[in-house]
């Protein structure tokens, strides 16, 4: 989940992008099954980050109202009343998210000045929580407030996808973070966040891009490569621009899908 | 044949000494070193486990070796658990007498070819995103005041550069070399260079990754990791058995 990462912004595009206009004026009937196939590939997306962010709706939603009912009876939010969030996250574990959890601003909580109550899925079936040194002064690590998945949120973006990158601190695995901002009447708490495997999301989201008779990949904005039809990039590669391919925002997420147009 | 090598190899006994002694070293090369801090507490026998892959005897056992060489202190009750104790200071000799040579020689062959391969992938692949985490290690390194903070730095910053070939099974043989040698290899290069040589070797290490010169960041990531194994070997070899 900790990373420097590729923190995306919902509808900007990658390095050179062109307008999605060029990409879909084909009229061929080789076009026109192109843009069915891509129709597609952009429901799989939208529907499986969908499944992720409204997981991350919930956990949002749980601690704003956690804090509120916390701060009604004239006290500060600590980390024990997070603890209330549990039976919330441990539900979401499982499906496609491996990790997920609400991590604090620093100085929220008023007895632990950096806090994550984050919990990942366990091959044993019991989730296990993810205990860190969070002590900037003793760790080398743990100033979580450098990775882009929190400065995202932090700085207003209402949906933030990080990575791919590999998960050094949690999982050792090549990953997403998806992330959210949590607010209540305004103020900035912290962030709602989960981690999807990218070998999972390529999972829900392949058999879609191998419907298109093109070459097709799936990129961050920065142009990283999440998921693609062609060997020529695959996940972790980066997209720099390619004469005969074209690029449109895939609506509402900070994710583009390039398509060959075979010209 | 070579099934059945490999067979032999699959169905050898499992020594589970040896386990207990590798989770013991690393732990006590992780609290010597300061990279977890005095007081700092461990985490739990099951997330021990968990990630260093073996089972909570091993790790229970480990820790009781530990207590006993009064780097972990275990408390009971709310607020209990095992706790790091610093001890006065990291005694190289003991520690480089316990490798031969030849082992010596083989783990920085090893460390090398991934820190190698790393960088150039890493190069190859990189985005401004994470070469950008390399840089700020590298400042944080500049200004760090004890040799603890800048040997953590120095790990991160090897694991920013792993990450940024984007391979996980990079990245994890990094981080599991870094547990096996990297105490021993700061040391050398402490004794040989000193931090201002580590320090620009680090700088040229980053600007070829940045640049996108592959070959030149693999040259520059194998000689760090080559030059340190060599002193190493030097000293070693001039050990009293």
């Amino acid at each position: 989940m900790i990373t420097r990462s590729d923190t995306v912004l919902s509808d900007s595009a990658p390095p050179g992008a062109r307008p999605a206009a060029t990409a879909v004026t084909a009229t061929s009937a080789t076009s026109a099954a192109t843009a069915v196939s891509v129709a597609g590939v952009l429901a799989r997306v939208r529907d499986t980050a969908e499944e992720v962010f409204t997981a991350l709706g919930d956990v949002r939603a749980a601690t704003a109202g956690r804090a509120r009912a916390v701060r009604r009876n004239g006290r500060g939010l600590a980390s024990d009343d997070l603890a209330a969030l549990r039976p919330l996250l441990f539900g979401h574990l499982g499906a496609i998210i491996a990790g997920i959890g609400f991590i604090a601003a620093p100085g929220l909580l008023a007895d632990a000045p950096w806090y994550l109550e984050w919990w990942q899925e366990n091959p044993t079936g019991t989730p296990v929580q993810l205990l860190r040194d969070l002590d900037p002064s003793s760790s080398a690590f743990y100033d979580y407030t450098h990775w882009d998945w929190y400065t995202g949120p932090e700085s207003g973006v209402e949906r933030t996808i990080c990575g791919p990158y590999v998960d050094y601190l949690c999982t050792d695995e090549y990953s997403l973070t998806l992330s959210v901002p949590v607010t209540l009447d305004g103020v900035f708490l912290g962030v709602a966040a989960a981690d999807v495997f990218v070998r999972r999301f390529q999972a829900a989201v392949v058999p879609a891009l191998r419907d298109v008779p093109v070459p097709a990949l799936l990129v961050n904005t920065q142009g990283r490569v999440v998921a693609s039809n062609t060997a020529r990039w695959i996940a972790g590669s980066v997209y720099r621009g390619a004469e005969g391919f074209a690029v449109r925002p895939v609506p509402g997420l900070p994710l583009s899908l390039v398509e060959g147009t075979g010209r | 044949m070579a099934v059945s090598v490999a067979r032999l190899a699959v169905f050898s006994p499992v020594d589970s000494t040896a386990r207990v002694d590798l989770v013991v070293r690393r732990l006590t090369d992780a609290i010597a070193l300061g990279l977890v801090a005095d007081g700092e507490q461990l985490p739990s026998e099951v997330e021990l486990a968990g990630r260093l892959g073996v089972s909570t005897v091993t790790v229970r056992e480990a820790l009781m070796a530990l207590r006993q060489q009064g780097l972990v202190e275990t408390r009971r009750g709310r607020g209990g658990g095992s706790f790091a104790r610093a001890p006065s200071e990291f005694d190289m000799t003991e520690r480089l007498g316990a490798l031969a040579v030849d082992e010596l020689r083989d783990l920085g062959d090893h460390y090398a070819a991934i820190a190698g391969a790393a960088a150039r992938l890493a190069a190859q692949r990189s985005l401004p995103s994470d070469i950008a985490p390399l840089w700020r290690s590298l400042d944080e390194m500049a200004a760090a005041e004890s040799s603890a903070h800048l040997r953590r730095l120095d790990g991160r910053f090897h694991i920013e550069v792993a990450a940024a070939s984007q391979s996980a099974r990079l990245t994890r043989e990094e981080i599991r070399l870094q547990a096996d040698i990297g105490p021993l290899l700061w040391l050398s290069r402490e004794d040989l260079e000193g931090h201002d040589e580590t320090a620009a070797q680090h700088r040229a290490i980053a600007e070829a990754i940045g640049a996108g010169d592959a070959d030149r960041a693999r040259t520059l990531a194998e000689r760090h990791v080559l030059d340190a194994t060599d002193h190493l070997i030097e000293l070693r070899l001039r050990l009293r058995e």
